[in-house]
């Protein structure tokens, strides 16, 4: 009960918060944005269908009254069709979000997990060779680009120049004679390509997520190292191993927790631009990249929108799980 | 680039020795970070010749023939065009420098300033207005941020550098201000207050000196951020529009590489990662040798 009243608390503090990003999007994309009205109409639009388009649009309207418009939009969830498929945008979102979740979730798990491995090696041999050697690996790894990452990544597992082990681009979608075919089949199916489709997206993301991460996590272990209670431990005997993950870790807890869910969003929805643009992998990311070259603000403002407002929410969630696993942290504050 | 020499060290602690020239001294002593340097200053000695015009003008040169192999007219080849590669990456080397630059000088200002400032000024109002302004543009993923960015300043070349300021100052902003927080509780400040100096100058003379070197690492760091983004912006459509980048190059190359043709993806690629990793070796250089807490002992 103490734990919902602080929930509730906290989404209260976060209104500001929601104001101002959602006022942010709204100024860029809506207020200062495109005039859409050729692109409903077409060219040779009269002035009599321009008006009115113009009136369902409210661009006669003056600024608070848009905003007021635009924030129906947001809590509705209703941002209108896409300009370029004539789609509803939360049915595209609907349909994208998933594949973007699916893609993105192994590098994401992976890159983490192995980032938090790496890092408490490295602290845990501090100065020492095996530190050096994770460290000049994690600058190595922050200092390519993506991009190139990405075709670097692409020549060599998917093309005749490397291993050619993998499709170039593409995604899961079960040929018609899969029809009627039996629930495993359709999961074995699935299961193959899944994997098959996200493999070397992953390895990529994984390549360039990880020396952010290692180097992250370790300046926070190396920092709980420097506290008397390590030092306390240490003099009682306790074994190096049981101090780094019983009790360094666990009180490194925090900023790294802070981390993981931080960036949840951006793996839910915002998906990655370049990553589904390259392999071909029909997500959130694909669909706003066609998005940005065509020009298609309600698919933009949607994803923007939808994305800010979860980080938002991410936040709220981070301050409520620090309560549950430092318990020196009051529910008055 | 001079070492300074070896043979008689100055005293650890001489009397009335600066932060600075200790930083200077510590900077000098660690390897990789002068290394790191000197190769930072060859790319911004490529990027000036490009920008006097003493070399690389012809990267926008149609050849006769596309996609030469490497000869020794050509170092890395020619592109689709009969473009030299190499001119090319040469002359993305001012693209980078202008980009970055642009973007790191100013973001820095402006997280420094308002980060001063709400530190300063920290539990009012002011405060408060600053904290929910980073807070808002943290919360907007930053190619999307862009994007917007780009629809509104529709026809502009200069939306990519306007939404990279408007993003990279909030770091160093709330570094700075918690910084400033500590700083303006110490008494020499409360000893400028005691003798009436006004709050702007207690901040711009007092205490934004004491930040400077916060300011410096995050102007590297915000330097390489802006160059790496800049080749994803410009592969989203969103970036360079005229002129040749390393952005340019990777996009082309991604076509390219699938015939066979790895003359541009290397070359982008080389220029672009060599040039980042002797930033991030000279920001880590940087950040240990000005951090006063690692000086002083």
């Amino acid at each position: 009960m103490e734990t919902l009243q602080y929930a509730i608390r906290k989404l209260l503090y976060s209104i500001p918060l929601l104001f101002g990003v959602t006022l942010i999007a709204f100024t860029l994309m809506v207020y200062f944005g495109p005039d859409l009205t050729h692109n409903i109409l077409g060219k040779n639009a009269s002035v009599e269908q321009i008006e009115e388009v113009h009136r369902e649009l409210g661009y006669d309207k003056p600024f608070l009254q848009r905003y007021g418009m635009f924030l129906k939009e947001v809590f509705t969830f209703d941002f209108g069709n896409s300009i370029s498929s004539g789609e509803e945008v939360t049915d595209i979102l609907k349909r994208t979000v998933p594949v973007s979740f699916a893609v993105a979730l192994p590098a994401f798990i992976i890159s983490n997990l192995l980032g938090i491995g790496l890092a408490l090696m490295a602290a845990y041999h501090r100065g020492r060779f095996w530190d050096k050697f994770v460290m000049v690996f994690a600058v190595v790894g922050m200092s390519v680009s993506y991009l190139m990452i990405v075709i670097a990544f692409q020549i060599f597992f998917s093309t005749s120049y490397g291993l050619n082990w993998f499709p170039v681009q593409g995604w899961v979608d079960p040929p018609p004679e899969y029809a009627d075919a039996g629930f495993f089949e359709i999961a074995y199916y699935y299961w193959y390509y899944y994997w098959l489709y996200v493999t070397v997206p992953t390895l990529a993301s994984v390549f360039v997520a990880l020396g952010y991460n290692t180097r992250f996590f370790r300046a926070v272990i190396v920092e709980e190292l420097n506290r008397d209670y390590v030092r306390t431990a240490k003099a009682y005997g306790i074994g190096n191993a049981t101090i780094m993950v019983k009790h360094v870790l666990k009180n490194a807890l925090i900023p790294i927790v802070t981390r993981i869910i931080i960036s949840l969003p951006f793996v839910i929805i915002a998906g990655n631009l370049v990553l589904e643009k390259f392999f071909g992998i029909p997500g959130v990311g694909l669909v706003t990249y066609d998005a940005i070259t065509n020009g298609d603000l309600p698919v933009v403002k949607a994803v923007v929108t939808c994305t800010a407002i979860l980080y938002v929410f991410a936040l709220i969630l981070t301050d409520i799980v620090y309560k549950l696993i430092d318990p020196r942290i009051s529910y008055s504050k | 680039m001079t070492q300074p020499s070896t043979s008689s060290p100055p005293p650890e602690n001489a009397p009335g020795e600066s932060l600075w020239s200790k930083s200077y001294r510590k900077f000098m002593r660690d390897r990789f970070g002068v290394a790191a340097l000197v190769i930072v200053g060859i790319y911004a000695i490529v990027a000036l010749g490009v920008w006097l015009g003493l070399w690389a003008g012809n990267w926008s040169e149609l050849g006769e023939e596309g996609f030469l192999g490497m000869t020794r007219e050509h170092w890395f080849g020619t592109n689709i065009n009969g473009q030299d590669i190499f001119a090319r990456a040469i002359a993305g080397t001012k693209t980078a420098f202008e980009v970055g630059l642009i973007v790191a000088v100013t973001s820095t200002i402006i997280g420094g300033a308002l980060g001063a400032i709400a530190g300063y000024y920290n539990g009012t109002i002011i405060d408060e207005i600053i904290m929910w302004l980073y807070g808002c543009i943290d919360a907007i993923p930053f190619y999307l941020f862009v994007a917007a960015i780009a629809f509104a300043l529709e026809g502009t070349p200069y939306a990519m550098h306007v939404a990279m300021i408007a993003t990279f100052w909030s770091s160093t902003c709330r570094i700075v201000r918690g910084e400033v927080i500590k700083i303006r509780n110490l008494e020499y400040i409360q000893a400028a207050h005691a003798i009436g100096v006004k709050p702007m100058t207690i901040i711009y003379r007092h205490i934004t000196p004491n930040t400077f070197h916060i300011l410096l690492v995050q102007g590297t760091i915000a330097f390489v951020g802006a160059i790496k983004s800049e080749v994803i912006l410009t592969f989203l459509g969103l970036g360079v529009v005229d002129g040749v980048s390393w952005g340019t190059m990777l996009s082309e190359s991604i076509n390219d590489v699938l015939r066979g043709h790895f003359g541009n993806f290397l070359a982008a690629s080389g220029f672009l990662f060599f040039l980042v990793i002797a930033f991030n070796m000279f920001a880590d250089a940087l950040q240990d040798a000005t951090d006063p807490k690692k000086i002083s002992n």
